[in-house]
């Protein structure tokens, strides 16, 4: 039925271009003699028409799905973190150790009055950041939780290396209740949580204006600073020139020990780094020479087949008369 | 011992390299102890001098660039932004504030100081 109804319409329309003289033979023909009769022009126009219908069907699409609206000022949305060239995070480079030592020394000092590390144990710390003697100095620092006595009392023992950093409150509850309902996140995983990662945190550090920007609305308790998504944060600035005195010299301007403190807590979400790229590097040079044996093996196996020589011998048929 | 064991011990023995273990340093003998104090002292002479004014790097820089070239558009618009921002809270108040203007300065700025930054820092 559909078929049919084109069909008419079609040939309507071939009647109106061809002029009514020739309707009853045109319809009375075979459609395989009407698209004979098809001028190169008719068809040229009906692929430019296609053509257009597409392009234009892309266009309309775009323009209704294409842009992505985004409800956000560039206040909400925070100040995207500058890129910094980062040593560790070069494909052949390892962490800094002198860094992550001053880094901890940093998070000791300064963030961990608020900010928990819950997942890093001391052990980790052995060999990376302290020595043996130093990590377990710095255990037996604080009490944990022994196995449950004859009583069934649990008493308090020193730290051992296999405990993990303690946290600054009891619980999330006690953390709100001490900073005016703002939760201080846990930093183990913190460079991995935050979209920019070292250089958020970087920025988000030192990026703290002397003061707010005219005009600019900070809630009450909150502090300004352009890289927090909303630009208010309830943590004030904490690095200042000359906060920690570092063991090795180093002058504690604010932004090194922002730059350490980064370095450390990148480590504290990935401390497998550094085992990481080495064994890719194997993965390079165990692949690599597997791909040049394998380039020997090759020209060894295929020699029979490359030296080789095809030779056509025509047969000696003297005093023949060429063929014309 | 294991298997295992004398096999790497061996390797390791044959290995044109080391590896280097962080143990904790040796206890310091007595006579090196005795000349310690004097350099420590001066180091911290050295250290208090330079402590006494650290200076952050990253200030600086960002100031100077701030104030140059690359950024003098974005610090025009800033500043003009400021001054009309504050007229207008004067003569009663205003929703317009300064956000953006300074999120275009600051970014311009870290960006120009970031790879001088990070040439001075640790």
């Amino acid at each position: 039925m559909l078929a049919r109804s084109c069909l008419r319409s079609a040939r309507a329309f071939a009647g109106l271009r061809n002029g009514a003289v020739h309707v009853s033979k045109r319809a009375a023909s075979s459609s395989s003699s009407g698209a004979n009769a098809e001028s190169p022009l008719r068809l040229n126009i009906a692929a430019a028409a296609a053509t257009a219908v597409a392009a234009s069907s892309i266009a309309w699409y775009y323009h209704l799905y294409g842009p992505t609206a985004d409800a956000a000022t560039p206040a909400e949305e925070g100040l995207h973190p500058t890129k910094y060239p980062w040593v560790h995070q070069q494909w052949f480079k390892t962490f800094d150790h002198q860094a992550l030592r001053r880094g901890f020394q940093v998070y000791r000092e300064v963030c961990a009055s608020c900010h928990s590390l819950s997942r890093v144990p001391y052990r980790a710390l052995v060999g990376t950041i302290l020595t043996l003697d130093e990590a377990k100095a710095l255990a037996e620092e604080n009490e944990y939780d022994s196995e449950p006595n004859e009583q069934g009392e649990i008493e308090k023992r020193p730290g051992k290396l296999s405990d993990y950093l303690p946290a600054p409150y009891k619980n999330e509850e006690a953390a709100r209740f001490a900073n005016n309902g703002a939760l201080p996140p846990d930093l183990s995983l913190i460079v991995k949580g935050r979209h920019g990662g070292c250089d958020y945190i970087f920025s988000l550090l030192t990026g703290y204006p002397d003061e707010p920007p005219a005009g600019a609305q900070v809630g009450a308790g909150l502090n300004f600073n352009p890289y927090f998504p909303g630009t208010g944060i309830a943590m004030a600035r904490v690095l200042f020139d000359g906060l920690v005195d570092y063991e090795d010299g180093t002058p504690a301007t604010t932004s090194q020990m922002a730059k350490d403190v980064t370095e450390f807590l990148n480590w504290a979400a990935e401390p497998e780094m550094d085992d990481r790229k080495r064994m890719g590097m194997k993965v390079l040079v165990v692949t690599s020479v597997l791909f040049a044996l394998s380039v020997w093996v090759k020209r060894y196996k295929w020699a029979w087949l490359k030296s080789r020589k095809i030779v056509y011998d025509p047969p000696k048929t003297p005093n023949t008369p060429p063929r014309l | 011992m294991g298997i295992w064991d004398v096999i790497t011990e061996l390797v390791e023995a044959a290995a044109p390299w080391s590896t280097a273990d962080a143990e904790a340093p040796a206890e310091v003998p007595e006579e090196t102890k005795a000349e310690e104090p004097e350099e420590e002292a001066e180091e911290d002479e050295e250290e208090e001098e330079e402590e006494e004014e650290p200076v952050d790097p990253k200030e600086t820089l960002e100031e100077e660039c701030k104030n140059s070239k690359e950024c003098a558009p974005a610090k025009h618009h800033f500043d003009e932004c400021v001054e009309r921002v504050t007229n207008a809270q004067e003569n009663g108040g205003t929703k317009e504030d300064c956000v953006e203007e300074f999120f275009h300065l600051a970014h311009c700025a870290s960006q120009c100081a970031a790879p001088k930054l990070w040439s001075i820092l640790k």
